[in-house]
Order: C-alpha cells, then sequence, then structure tokens
C-alpha cells in the first residue's frame, strides 16, 4: 500500500502544469536578465537615490520573511505547546518559511552594493546594530529551518539505497522540538527587530516609535500561519488530494482573525497616539506631506486596513463565510497583501519625508519621489518567480504531507 | 436557576506545597539576578559595549586629553559662494552631483536670507556609527567619523539612518573625470569603489600627515581641511575642541553658536554661528 502514496496522481506533464512551469520559467528569465544588469552595472540601474536608498527591494525582504512566520508558528504550536494535532501542517508551513527566508537572502545580496561581502556581517561584529542582529538571526535561522526539514529530504525514494542520511535524519527528528524552541526565541527576536530597524532611528519622525516592532511581529504571527493554510487548500485543489485535514485549517483561519485583530487594535492605537492625541510638529508635518503629496491615505485606509485586515478578519472569523474554504484562501490572499502594503508603506514612507536639521525656516525639500523602475521590477519578478518555482517543485516531489499518513491508522 | 448556575461554576484548587512554593521563588529571584548580571552587570557580554558605544568613552571624547577635531561655520559670514564644495570636490575627488559638503539658501524666522552649509558633523554619538552591522565606519579616538570602505558592504542603513543627510553612496563604478581638477585643488585621495558609502572625513589626510610632520591641524594650511583653506570669507575655522589656543576654540569662547538637532543628542563637532535675524517685517 505503501507505493500508491508515491505513485500518486499529480498533474504531472499536462498542458497546464507545463504551462505554469513555462510561466514561472519567464518570470525567472526576466529575473536573470535584470539581476545581471544590477550586479554589471551597480545599483545606478534602479531608481534608489541617496534621499531614498531602500525600495521595492526591502519591502520583498521584509513581507517575504513575514509571510514565512507560519514555520515557527505553527511549529510552536506542535512543539511548545503540544498541540500534536497541528503536526499535518508543519512541514508544509516550514517549507514556505524555507522559501521565504531564501527569497529575502537572495533579494538582500542583489540589494547591498557589496555582494562579494555579504559574509561581512558574520565575521565583522557591531552587536549594537539592528541590522546585524537580523543579519546573524536570519542565516541562523535559515539553519534551523534546513536542519528541520532534512528528514523530510531524507525520506525521498532516492535516499532509500543509503543507510546514513537516514539516520542522521531520524537523529535530527529526535531534536525538532529543541530546535523549534530556538527557532521560535530566534525568530520572535528578529520579526521585532526587522520594526526595529525603522522604529530605533529618532531622526525620523515616523518611524521613531515603540510600536514598530510590536506591529511588526504581530503582523506576521498573524498571517504568516494564514499563508500555510492557503498554501495547503491550493494544494488540495490542485492535487485533488486532501493535504490537511479542514477542521484544522478552519482552527488556524480562525487563530489568523484573532491575530489581525489584535494587530488592527495596536495599529489603531498607534495610529490615535502619533496622530491625534500626543502628535508632535514633525510627525504632523511629516504625515502632513504624505497625505499632501503622496497616496499614503490611501495605501494605510485601503491597503492595509480594510483589504489586509477587515476583510480578512470577516472571511476568518464569521462561520458563515468561514465554511467556504474559497473564503478562507481570498482572505490569506488580502492579508499577504495587507502585509505587502505595510512593509511598503513603512519603508517608502518614511525615506520619502525630508529630514529637517536646517536651523532656517524653510522646509529643507519637497518630498522625495519613488518609483521603482523596470530593473527593480524585474528582480522582483525573478525572485516571486524562484519562490513559486520551489514551492511546485517541493510539492511535486517532496513528502511534505506525509506524515499525516504515518499518524492516521490505517 | 442562581443554584443551576452555581453548580456549573469550575471549581479551582490550587495544591502548592511548601516545596512548590521555594522553587518558585527561587526561580523568580535567580532570574532577577541573572537578568540583572546578563544585562548590566560584571557577565554581561555588552557592559564593555555600553561603555564603548553608548555612553561615548571608548568611541567618545577621547580619555587621555588627545585631541578632538572640531569645526565652527559662521552662518552670518557665508556668502553662498559654494568654494567649499568645490574646493572639496577637488582634493577629495568628490563626485560632481553628489558634493559630501552642501551649500542651501535659507531664510531666518524674520525672513532674513542667509546660506546654510554643511558638512559631515562628526558626531560623536553618531547614529550612522551605531547602526553599521559590520562596523565599517567609527568614531575615532580624535573625534572623528571615518569609512573603512574596505569593509562596508553598502547595505545603505548609515544613510538611512544619518539625521544631516550627510553620507553618499557610490551607486556606480566611477568613470567621470572631475571638473574641478586641477583648477581648485588636486585630488589627494583615492576614488571610492562601487557599492560602498562614503562621506566627509574633515580632510582626515591632511591631519593624520599634518600631525606626523609636526603640523597644526587649523592653524597650517596642509594639516587643514581644504573647505576651511578656501572659504574667502573665513566662515569656517577648524582646530582641537580641547585645546583652548586652538583657533576654533576661540570662536567657541566668543561668540554665541549652537549645533544642529541637539535633541537628537548626537554630539556633533560642528558648531554654527547664527546668522543675524533681521528685523520684524
Amino acid at each position: 500500500m505503501t507505493t500508491l502514496t508515491l505513485s500518486r496522481r499529480f498533474p504531472w506533464l499536462t498542458p497546464g502544469f507545463l504551462a505554469w512551469i513555462a510561466f514561472l520559467a519567464v518570470l525567472i528569465l526576466i529575473g536573470l536578465v535584470a539581476a545581471a544588469e544590477v550586479l554589471l552595472k551597480g545599483l545606478e540601474v534602479t531608481n534608489l537615490t541617496d534621499a531614498v536608498p531602500w525600495g521595492l527591494w526591502i519591502t520583498i525582504d521584509l513581507s517575504a520573511i513575514a509571510l514565512g512566520a507560519g514555520a515557527f508558528t505553527l511549529s510552536a504550536v506542535v512543539y511548545l505547546f503540544g498541540l500534536k494535532r497541528f503536526r499535518s501542517i508543519v512541514r508544509l508551513a516550514v517549507f514556505i518559511g524555507f522559501i521565504g527566508y531564501t527569497t529575502a537572502l537572495l533579494t538582500l545580496v542583489m540589494d547591498i552594493g557589496r555582494p562579494d561581502r555579504f559574509w561581512h556581517p558574520w565575521v565583522y561584529w557591531n552587536v549594537h546594530s539592528v541590522l546585524w542582529e537580523i543579519t546573524m538571526a536570519i542565516t541562523i535561522y535559515t539553519a534551523i529551518l534546513v536542519i528541520e526539514f532534512a528528514p523530510v529530504i531524507a525520506e525521498l525514494r532516492w535516499f532509500a539505497r543509503y543507510s546514513v542520511p537516514r539516520r542522521i535524519a531520524h537523529s535530527i527528528h529526535r531534536a525538532t522540538p529543541v530546535m523549534a524552541v530556538t527557532g521560535m526565541l530566534i525568530s520572535l527576536i528578529h520579526q521585532s527587530s526587522l520594526g526595529a530597524t525603522y522604529g530605533i532611528l529618532r531622526s525620523r519622525p515616523i518611524w521613531f516609535k515603540p510600536s514598530m516592532p510590536i506591529m511588526f511581529v504581530i503582523s506576521a504571527i498573524a498571517v504568516g500561519p494564514a499563508v500555510a493554510m492557503a498554501a495547503s487548500y491550493v494544494v488540495e485543489w490542485v492535487t485533488g488530494r486532501r493535504a490537511v485535514p479542514h477542521d484544522i485549517l478552519n482552527t488556524i483561519a480562525r487563530f489568523s482573525g484573532f491575530g489581525l485583530l489584535l494587530y488592527a487594535y495596536i495599529k489603531l492605537w498607534d495610529l490615535a497616539a502619533v496622530s491625534y492625541y500626543g502628535r508632535s510638529p514633525a510627525t504632523s508635518q511629516a504625515l502632513f506631506l504624505l497625505n499632501q503629496q503622496t497616496p499614503y491615505g490611501f495605501g494605510f485606509w485601503v491597503g492595509e486596513m480594510i483589504l489586509g485586515i477587515v476583510i480578512p478578519v470577516i472571511l476568518f472569523l464569521v462561520p458563515r463565510f468561514r465554511r467556504n474554504p474559497f473564503n478562507l484562501v481570498l482572505g490569506a490572499g488580502l492579508a499577504m497583501l495587507g502585509v505587502v502594503f505595510n512593509r511598503w508603506n513603512v519603508t517608502v514612507s518614511g525615506l520619502v519625508v525630508p529630514l529637517a536639521y536646517s536651523p532656517g525656516t524653510l522646509v529643507q525639500a519637497q518630498p522625495q519621489p519613488y518609483v521603482p523602475n523596470l530593473v527593480e521590477w524585474g528582480v522582483a519578478m525573478g525572485v516571486v518567480g524562484y519562490a513559486l518555482l520551489a514551492f511546485t517543485l517541493g510539492v511535486r516531489f517532496l513528502p511534505l504531507f506525509s506524515e499525516r499518513r504515518k499518524a492516521e491508522p490505517s | 436557576m442562581s443554584k443551576k448556575r452555581a453548580a456549573k461554576k469550575t471549581k479551582v484548587t490550587v495544591r502548592l506545597t511548601r516545596r512548590d512554593f521555594l522553587v518558585m521563588a527561587g526561580t523568580a529571584a535567580g532570574s532577577v539576578i541573572a537578568a540583572q548580571a546578563l544585562t548590566t552587570g560584571p557577565l554581561s557580554p555588552f557592559a564593555e559595549l555600553r561603555q564603548g558605544q553608548l555612553t561615548g568613552e571608548i568611541l567618545g571624547e577621547a580619555p587621555s586629553g588627545g585631541p578632538h577635531w572640531g569645526m565652527s561655520i559662521d552662518l552670518g559670514r557665508c556668502i553662498g559662494c559654494e568654494y567649499c564644495i568645490r574646493a572639496c570636490n577637488a582634493v577629495n575627488d568628490v563626485k560632481a552631483d553628489a558634493p559630501w559638503n552642501i551649500v542651501v539658501r535659507e531664510r531666518t524666522e524674520n525672513g532674513r536670507a542667509f546660506f546654510f552649509s554643511r558638512p559631515c558633523l562628526h558626531c560623536q554619538h553618531a547614529p550612522c556609527v551605531e547602526v553599521c552591522p559590520v562596523e565599517a565606519t567609527f568614531v575615532r579616538p580624535d573625534g572623528l567619523v571615518v569609512m573603512d570602505y574596505d569593509r562596508c558592504i553598502g547595505c545603505r542603513y548609515c544613510e538611512v539612518a544619518c539625521p544631516y543627510d550627510a553620507r553618499r553612496f557610490n551607486w556606480e563604478a566611477r568613470s567621470d573625470e572631475n571638473p574641478y581638477v586641477p583648477t581648485w585643488g588636486i585630488s589627494e585621495v583615492e576614488r571610492r569603489p562601487r557599492g560602498v558609502v562614503e562621506k566627509c572625513t574633515f580632510c582626515i589626510h591632511r591631519i593624520d600627515s599634518g600631525l606626523a610632520q609636526g603640523l597644526t591641524p587649523g592653524v597650517d594650511l596642509e594639516a587643514t581641511p581644504a573647505c576651511v583653506n578656501i572659504c574667502p570669507v573665513g566662515a569656517r575655522v577648524f582646530g582641537d575642541l580641547n585645546d583652548s589656543a586652538s583657533p576654533v576654540s576661540h570662536v567657541l569662547a566668543s561668540r554665541p553658536t549652537f549645533r544642529l538637532r541637539p535633541d537628537l543628542g548626537t554630539e556633533p563637532s560642528v558648531y554654527y554661528i547664527p546668522p543675524d535675524e533681521g528685523t520684524q517685517s
């Protein structure tokens, strides 16, 4: 009977699947061309400037890491809080986390001016730098994800011939709870630190606030598991096999709904405290400039609040909507979009507000406009193509859902 | 009805032995001591850092009474000729469209026009230094904030963190001809490679080689920043802030001065003499 599970029917070599692979190949090709342009000519080919040195790529880094947060959240649920029934989705979540983190690292390497010195943070430590801490945490956590995932790789039929990888994988497997806890601690720290990257800069009025790391980590914890949930449904629709029990996916959706509510609560309090009750002249002026010159208010209210929080919360928490899997996937998609909107809004809005340091009365400059150009979009397409291709191949070739079958009485 | 409700209530019992209580109390006390020792106490890996970076004892003002290089800029004197930009661009071989110095037209509260110029302020508690993930930029004992171009990874976090917009990134490999050479000076330092951040150095190469020859920066032209030497109205004065006989100390002692954004606590080494406010119109 075991052979039956391995020779499952997957839409392999069907026109639709081949078209999907071809589409991803085109994305990756575009990405490679754009990346070559950047590596050969330097970051001059982007629309980034000294005034707005971070843009679309940093948004992708932050989003990919936040959306990969399902790995640590669900690992913690299973191994730390002992809710064993969620075990069937952990492998998928860890795999998505791995894709998210590698996507972020890939984009980061493109974004730094000296990709050849990517290893410097590991050798030259500045422990006071939040970015140093993030670099260390992300690389360590990516390593943990790889180790957590190694048993899955070792389960491949190709390894059946060798006993050593299996044995190593087995001992790793027994250490999984320890790694899950370590991973959770590191994740909690660096998911927050990504917000602190902005929150600690006292010269930037709309960034400098202690709520920044908290909003980042809570949005990641809320949306990360929903990504795994939606991915599980999509895999089920495409392959026609029920991968993860629906009651588990429903519970995850409810968890995400409550997480988003908490996120909305903190976000609205942050808004009230910063722009109404305790506004400083600098933040008032910054928000005024942003609302006047950029679609900041639209992005915040429509992109982050309505699309990213209100609609997903309704879809996740109202039982009438939750019954339909399509609504859950839609909600997860919108919540993901909301996170991307938020990371973009935070990054670019903080930078386009000009710095005020001149002793005179004239405003230093108008807000610096920033719109990503074709090269930046090209690299973005490439990394998205990489993420989707990795996911597709993983679903096709890796035993992502087999733990459920083992646990089930057959 | 009320009886029913009462019956429904869950009874909570806490069974706590003396041993449990002692273990819990011991854990709590131990955690407090451990937290104290690890964060501020002798075991803390951050103890040295705190002193070094946060209170500025190592990276800040020189402890042994060595020099602390600083500058004063008289905003009332500046005529906006931008010679400082040109001399700097020539001497440090800076790209013409991304100068280290800036000069902008400004207006006082009462509407009187003046020119505002700004080199790097060489903060003693520099935000750029605090955020650099690889310590590619640091505060020297003599107060200069300098870059290690061989270590910089080009993440541009320092550019984002600098409150004064003093940093510039090398977006491309440079092949341009410097239009300010040789009219405004000869390039005295190497061009920076593609992909690293650069900034005003107070002409560190002149200071270091000048001191080695026994010269006094701020007094001897060969050891003084190019922007100070070229200023036709003497708006910029340079020297050792720790030496009461230096030109800059004379200015600070005799004129009212202020620093930019003192609220940020960055402790810049550049002092400004305010311009004439003008009369209320």
